[in-house]
């Protein structure tokens, strides 16, 4: 297939002036030099020079003040014998006269759209929101390089049609333009490209298409298609396993336009097999100087028909228009996506601020003692910040209610609940000696908040009477509290679910003694769920043997916390803290 | 008299008539400055206005719409605006707004 794509663009001049009287003569000028380069003769440029410079005037006299920092944008195309001057404005618009005629001779104004209509061959005035363009025309003579067969200038005729159909569409280019600024959403990114490529594929005379953009810079994934076979997976175009013989990633790696029609052999998984029976383009789509997709129009070929030697599916007109397109998609995606990724990450940092803050409120700053007893505690937060907490409620002299606590979720929420569990065991204090019903008591005031958000809580109380020596446990499916003393580590589980999962569900408790040289230990299963380099867990064994470790010797539970504190850091050394991870130690 | 003006041009008083010359542009931009500071120049016993336009490259409405402000000025007093040898394109601009039926061109 001819290569006639980068040879039948047309020459194009794209700038902007400030809305400026003062800058006309030197836009006029750079207009003139670019036509002048094409090869325009002497009428021709006066011509020009004069509509263009009437047309910047009138953009830049009626521009209403608040769009005086708004430039006025000038594109002239040049394309064989014929010129195209566009000048865009920021004025509330006017119609353009049906008719033009010469303004009295005594009155002052009102001669630029007479010169315009009459020195261009046609001229039209596109009224959009925000935005309208001046679209004027000439021919010139054919500077007798070739002359053109008769059918494509027929061809082009029927371009200048769809340019013409195209530019009446400018209220809903316009609306595009301004939908840009307003979406940040993948959903909205996906129908807009789809309603941007079915004006497109209009406009074009395509009849599918397919847009895929890159992915890891390698990959090339459907972000809208026609239709939903077409909507196949992955483009691997680079790498190992490439599907390098299919037509798009083929693109994608040359960065070259391709043409294809019902000759062309495609490999077994092809995508574009789906489309057999047809010719068209796959384009790659650039963001300055990075390949951001491939865009594949097509168009169906009728029964018995067949692509006619040498021509391509679209003209270059057309193929300009796709590009346009193309480009304008790629980057509302490029600027799409940067945007949700700032969005989002302001988000998350911004809830994880509010949660970390939270959490800290929960800790204590200074625990409460008991006589011949010390506690100790630690709460690691991982990264995103979760609902571990605990809690010490001094009760009488020598009593006092341990509190452990996971509310399952990260974030806001989980934090949120951990403050109000917090709350409402400290506002319960007649249940504070038993923890069975305790925590009966605050599943049943909390179960309707969890259960409406799909949350719960597991949690271990424990009251302590350091008179007596005795340990009354209670659990909401809260991993074991361990005891250590010199017989050796108990574990304790009393039967309970965790709060939040049953309205009226019923908690059992279980009662030890605390032998002199005796330690407890409750934590929340980020100990026991931390993970060492080789993928293994911390584990309940581990952590159960460490607190054995220490029978018959006398040690404080500050050191313990230490001890252990510095253990996890050992064992997970190369890997993140992926949960909260907290303990409450007590000695005695 | 002779005056350099923010345009460049330069205005002389001749008996009657006041003397407009070294206009480069007549546009938009200085179209304005262009009309004011010639009815500033010209004296009351003055009836005539000549535009000399031969190193005038361009000339657009606005343009046109100072010189037919002149051009009534000039009427008003039972005087003229005469357009000295403009330059082609500024002649094609005359003809094709027919003002070249209203302004006294002249080709020396």
């Amino acid at each position: 297939m001819p290569d006639t794509f980068g040879a039948s663009r047309p020459a194009t001049l794209r700038f902007a002036l400030p809305c400026e009287l003062s800058q006309v003569h030197q836009a006029a000028q750079t207009a003139h030099r670019f036509l002048m380069e094409q090869g325009c003769n002497e009428e021709i440029l006066t011509a020009c020079d004069l509509a263009f410079v009437e047309a910047c005037n009138n953009a830049i006299k009626y521009a209403p003040e608040n769009a005086r920092t708004q430039t006025v944008s000038v594109e002239i195309l040049c394309h064989n014998g014929d010129l195209e001057l566009r000048v865009a404005d920021h004025t509330r618009g006017f119609d353009w006269p049906e008719k033009v005629e010469l303004p009295p001779p005594e009155s002052e104004s009102g001669r630029g759209i007479f010169l315009i209509q009459s020195l261009m061959d046609s001229a039209r005035y596109l009224r959009g929101t925000g935005e309208n363009i001046l679209i004027m025309r000439k021919s010139r003579p054919s500077p007798g390089v070739k002359t053109k067969p008769r059918a494509a200038m027929d061809n082009d005729w029927l371009i200048t049609g769809l340019l013409e159909e195209l530019s009446f569409s400018y209220e809903s280019l316009s609306a595009i333009l301004r939908y840009s600024a307003g979406q940040n959403k993948a959903g909205d990114l996906i129908k807009f490209a789809r309603g941007v490529l079915g004006d497109l594929s209009g406009v074009v005379g395509a009849e599918w298409f397919v847009f895929r953009t890159v992915q890891n810079q390698s990959r090339l994934d459907v972000l809208a298609a026609s239709e939903s076979a077409l909507d196949m997976g992955s483009i691997v175009f680079r790498g190992e396993n490439s599907d390098a013989e299919f037509l798009e990633a083929q693109v994608a790696a040359s960065q070259q336009p391709l043409w294809f029609d019902e000759t062309r052999e495609l490999a077994d998984a092809d995508p574009l097999r789906l489309k057999p029976r047809s010719h068209g383009i796959v384009y790659p789509v650039f963001v300055g100087e990075n390949l951001t997709g491939t865009l594949t129009l097509g168009k169906n070929l009728k029964r018995g028909a067949s692509t006619p030697a040498g021509e391509l599916a679209f003209t270059s007109s057309q193929t300009n228009i796709i590009g346009t397109f193309a480009q304008f998609l790629a980057i509302q995606i490029v600027n799409a996506r940067i945007q949700e990724e700032q969005v989002t990450s302001r988000i998350i940092a911004r809830e994880l601020e509010i949660a970390g803050s939270i959490q800290r409120s929960l800790m204590l700053k200074e625990l409460p003692q008991l006589p011949g007893f010390e506690i100790a505690a630690l709460c690691q937060s991982a990264q995103q910040v979760g609902g571990d907490f605990y809690d010490v409620l001094k009760l009488t002299d020598d009593t006092a209610l341990l509190v452990i606590a996971d509310v399952m979720g990260k974030g806001v929420l989980a934090a949120m609940f951990a403050a109000i569990l917090r709350a409402v065991l400290r506002a319960t204090p007649e249940l504070n000696r038993e923890p069975a019903a305790l925590l009966a008591r605050v599943n049943q005031i909390l179960f309707d908040e969890l259960s409406g958000v799909d949350m719960f809580i597991t949690a271990q109380l424990a009251f302590v009477d350091v008179k007596a020596r005795r340990l009354v446990v209670g659990n909401a499916g809260h991993c074991p509290l361990l005891v250590a003393d010199d017989s050796g580590v108990k574990s304790l589980s009393p039967e309970g679910m965790p709060l939040g999962i049953l309205p009226d569900a019923v908690f059992t408790s279980e009662t030890v003694d605390l032998p002199p040289n005796c330690r407890v230990l409750l934590y929340t299963d980020g100990l026991t769920e931390a993970m060492g380099a080789g993928g293994e867990r911390f584990g309940q064994e581990r952590l159960a043997d460490w607190f054995n470790e220490n029978r018959g010797r006398a040690r404080s539970a500050g050191e313990l916390q230490e001890e252990l504190a510095g253990r996890l850091a050992q064992f997970q050394v190369k890997t993140r803290l992926n949960d909260d991870q907290t303990f409450l130690i007590m000695t005695g | 008299m002779e005056t350099e003006m923010e345009t460049e041009m330069k205005l002389q008083n001749d008996g009657a008539t006041l003397r407009v010359s070294a206009v480069a542009e007549l546009s938009a931009a200085n179209a304005n400055s262009f009309r004011d500071e010639t009815r500033h120049a010209f004296g009351q016993e003055q009836r005539n206005i000549e535009v000399d336009l031969s190193q005038t490259t361009a000339v657009d409405s606005c343009g046109l719409g100072a010189l037919v402000a002149l051009h009534k000025t000039t009427s008003s007093r039972g005087g003229v605006l005469r357009l000295l040898n403009p330059t082609p394109p500024v002649q094609q601009i005359l003809e094709l707004t027919r003002m070249h039926r209203i302004f006294e061109v002249i080709n020396q």
